[in-house]
């Protein structure tokens, strides 16, 4: 993929993610707490993040599935990201040194 | 009925935006430089492993700015990156900022936008949390949430480029975890997310249909088809958060 197309991929969230942020301020009279879009924007958040997941565990294999857990644990117990994504990171590539080869 | 999340402002609840509260807010969010900034470095290696280049990693974090998003694009990364499945997923796990935006207006929106709307490239979930509380003790101050966002961006932002230029090699066993980091860094925001009992049915329902979803489709879809299914069954039920 050329660097332009890059670019603009980026260029493209970015301008969404903006758009998320200052859309709320600009919008906040049009949204309803109670309403279906504003429901649906609460609830949504935890089924994508596990669909996310169960995705990545399905396609990454055993590896995945060690790192996603100790993640989740080492997170549960600690509620600290930078201890989450180090314990996950740490069991995904020691459970690739002994599963993959 | 229109958004009302907190009533118990200050008694001078007239919105300003002062140097004081910007200092305030930077100094009290200090602490995010390290943190932000290590879960920064986390998204730099996991972009140099999928060959990204520096300019467009750094690009990344500037423009895109969110940990989530960028963690779901970069899972969705490809030779020839699926950009609508990509800038649909940046909306789903982006939305609530429509909630936290909506819920400033009540604070700020009495401020010219001039102001707000460059602040609001900023805006992060913890500075909002940390605004919104402040509000309650000093009055509603925009300097306070733009001052609480900048350390929490320095940090992401530079953890980003730091992440990247780290002399790690990654190779064999460390090459096919940086490829998971995507998984892990939403992963590990799952405990965050979990409402008990009630949780157990979307979330089931959400990881099968991912599942089959990634089997009988593409993975790039699996995300946004799992998710809007069990989202779809907490709405069905009468689940609110």
């Amino acid at each position: 993929m050329s660097d332009w197309r890059i670019l603009a991929a980026i260029a493209a969230l970015g301008l969404v993610s903006y758009a998320l942020r200052a859309g709320g301020f600009l919008a906040a009279g049009l949204m309803r707490e109670s309403g279906v879009v504003a429901r649906f924007f609460r609830l949504a958040p935890g089924n994508l993040f596990v669909a996310f997941v169960a995705a990545a565990c399905f396609e990454g294999s055993w590896p995945s599935v060690i790192g996603c857990i100790a993640a989740v644990v080492v997170m549960w117990l600690t509620h600290k990201e930078w201890a989450a994504f180090t314990a996950g990171f740490s069991a995904a590539a020691l459970a690739a040194a002994i599963l993959v080869k | 009925m229109p958004m009302t999340i907190i009533s118990d402002m200050a008694s001078d609840s007239k919105p300003r935006f002062t140097r004081t509260a910007f200092r305030r807010g930077f100094l009290e969010a200090l602490p995010f430089i390290l943190s932000n900034g290590i879960a920064g470095m986390v998204m730099g290696v996991a972009y140099r492993s999928i060959g990204l280049g520096f300019i467009p990693s750094a690009l990344f974090s500037v423009v895109v700015y969110s940990g989530t998003a960028q963690a779901v694009t970069l899972g969705m990364w490809a030779s020839a990156p699926p950009v609508i499945p990509m800038v649909l997923a940046c909306i789903a796990t982006n939305a609530r900022y429509l909630l936290i935006g909506a819920h400033l207006h009540q604070l700020f929106g009495k401020l010219r936008k001039r102001i707000m709307l460059p602040a609001l490239f900023l805006l992060a979930d913890a500075s909002w949390l940390m605004t919104t509380a402040d509000a309650k003790r000093h009055g509603p101050d925009a300097g306070y949430l733009l001052g609480a966002s900048v350390p929490m961006a320095i940090g992401w932002m530079g953890g980003t480029a730091l992440g990247y230029g780290m002399p790690v090699s990654m190779d064999g066993p460390l090459a096919v975890a940086a490829a998971l980091l995507p998984a892990i860094f939403v992963a590990s925001l799952l405990p965050i997310q979990w409402h008990g009992r009630r949780s157990i049915l979307p979330w089931g329902l959400s990881a099968a249909v991912a599942v089959l979803v990634s089997w009988l489709i593409a993975p790039s879809w699996a995300m946004l088809v799992g998710g809007a299914i069990g989202t779809a069954a907490s709405m069905a039920r009468g689940d609110d958060v």
